[in-house]
């Protein structure tokens, strides 16, 4: 057996009871059922940040409702996959991921759940980042190279660590 | 490609063990001459080496004395020549070291310090971290450890003890990986959370991890444990490191009375491991640096490299042997 498994409903109601026992608040208020068909109310969430890769898995899971199941798709957001209790994920391609790292050498991703004001991003200079291109003409004598590079100065805070939780799991 | 792509150079006397280049960037190719053995002309000996961009993990190319003379032969790190293969070049990039690739593990031992047969303990040093996984060892399958008593292409052992032993023999089945060189390689962000292999009930409570911490005094953790790994009265709770050896650091918590911790049997597999979380910042950085802190998990430790393989006594890798005299040069490329 792999150690960790793919996701499962039991997982995801663990990660839920585990941040309202820490006093985490949803981030997402509840989107309230209406009368359409193939449609489902969705609870009030705590946002799961994840790989695209995950999506099929996460199609399988218990009482997943896929965002265009919501009784109000515009509600969603454009990264959003759908809700599973009151976790609604949110996918990457640049989403975390652990290369051979299970049991059996599968990889292992991370699901990072947070509520809400978990995590913070403090700009120190009153911007955030600057990218910067410098045409051939401005790069060298010569004109013969342009260059890009960016500047930033703003620092990614955890404001309370028992508001985020990792959630390890493998593909089915 | 020109030699005006290069961006760094530089020598070294080879120690005989695998050796740490750290770069300014990123590098596209690197060449290694040996100026000791290029002068020689004793047979097997290699004597310049190239990597580039895209060549496997640990691969690169290597000119040899294939005679005992001046005439040179090409061959590859993996393909090696005289019968043997060669550690050659293993890249450390933005987001860490690549995962070296996977080697056999024949056995396994039932010890709190386990020890793993290999025919190829490749880059191997104490002190470097692995990976085992799909062996009988189901129960430290996919962690990380570091380890200390490597026997050259026989056999290395895990460094830290583990609160108990991993409950079986393992068989000839399982692999291990190559994960990174040291602790400041793995980490990238330190202080980094780490698997607990155990936790003694005492006052104060001692905390080995399976990887070496590099905590520092002072610093504030989470304790996070799980059912299955027996003391639960700690899970949760918050402590000041308040000593530190490389592998174990005491907490200012009083774990006299608690539930013996234990490391879960591979009966226990799927479960979740013990972890310690770094929390908050060093508690006296803020005061003494005018508001900055260094010592969180987002201070970047890591580093752009080149991790180069050594053969022990024999020259065939591009450290060579132990005192011969080493030079490099890398460089980037606008063809990638």
């Amino acid at each position: 057996m792999d150690n960790p498994t793919e996701v499962t409903r039991a997982d995801v109601d663990e990660i839920v009871r585990t941040l309202l026992n820490n006093n985490a608040y949803t981030i997402m208020d509840n989107i309230e059922g209406e009368d359409k068909f193939g449609t489902a109310p969705v609870r009030d969430a705590y946002f799961a940040l994840c790989s695209t890769q995950l999506t099929g898995n996460l199609d399988g899971v218990a009482g997943f409702i896929h965002k265009n199941q919501y009784p109000a798709p515009m509600n969603a957001l454009r990264s959003e996959w759908g809700a599973i209790g009151n976790l609604r994920f949110l996918v990457s391609s640049i989403g975390s991921v652990n290369a051979a790292a299970s049991n059996l050498g599968a990889n292992v991703y991370n699901i990072f759940c947070v509520g809400m004001e978990a995590y913070a991003c403090i700009e120190q200079d009153g911007y955030s980042a600057s990218f910067i291109y410098r045409p051939p003409i401005y790069d060298g004598p010569l004109a013969l190279n342009c260059s890009v590079g960016y500047k930033f100065a703003e620092v990614p805070r955890i404001t309370n660590d028992l508001w985020v939780v990792n959630l390890r799991t493998t593909l089915a | 490609m020109s030699d005006n792509t290069i961006i760094q150079q530089g020598a070294f006397t080879s120690a005989g063990t695998t050796e740490t280049l750290i770069l300014r960037s990123d590098v596209d190719w690197m060449k290694i001459y040996n100026m000791t053995t290029i002068v020689g002309a004793t047979q097997w000996d290699g004597v310049e080496h190239y990597w580039q961009r895209d060549m496997a993990v640990g691969d690169g190319l290597v000119w040899y004395h294939a005679l005992g003379s001046q005439a040179l032969s090409l061959s590859s790190c993996v393909v090696g020549f005289n019968g043997a293969v060669y550690p050659g070049f293993y890249p450390i990039t933005h987001d860490g070291m690549n995962l070296g690739a996977p080697i056999a593990v024949t056995a396994g031992t039932n010890a709190v310090l386990p020890v793993y047969s290999t025919a190829n303990t490749a880059l191997l040093a104490a002190g470097a971290i692995v990976r085992v996984y799909n062996s009988a060892h189901t129960n430290l399958g996919g962690l990380d450890f570091s380890v200390d008593t490597i026997v050259a292409n026989t056999s290395f052992r895990l460094a830290n003890a583990l609160a108990t032993a991993p409950g079986v023999v393992a068989g000839a089945a399982g692999f291990w990986r190559y994960v990174a060189p040291d602790v400041g390689t793995y980490n990238l962000f330190t202080p980094s959370r780490r698997v607990i292999a155990n936790i003694t009930a005492a006052n104060p409570a001692v905390v080995t991890t399976l990887v070496d911490h590099a905590y520092t005094l002072g610093q504030q953790v989470r304790m996070q444990v799980p059912a299955a790994c027996g003391m639960t009265q700690m899970s949760g709770l918050t402590g000041t490191v308040i000593a530190v050896t490389a592998s174990t650091f005491s907490l200012n918590i009083d774990a006299t009375g608690f539930t013996a911790f234990a490391f879960p049997l591979p009966a226990a597999v799927p479960f979740t491991p013990a972890e310690v979380i770094p929390i908050g910042e060093t508690p006296w950085a803020p005061q003494q640096l005018g508001g900055l802190s260094t010592g969180d998990a987002t201070d970047n430790q890591g580093y752009i490299g080149m991790v180069l393989g050594s053969s022990g006594a024999v020259s065939g890798s591009p450290v060579g042997v132990a005192n011969d005299v080493i030079y490099w040069v890398a460089g980037k490329s606008f063809n990638v």
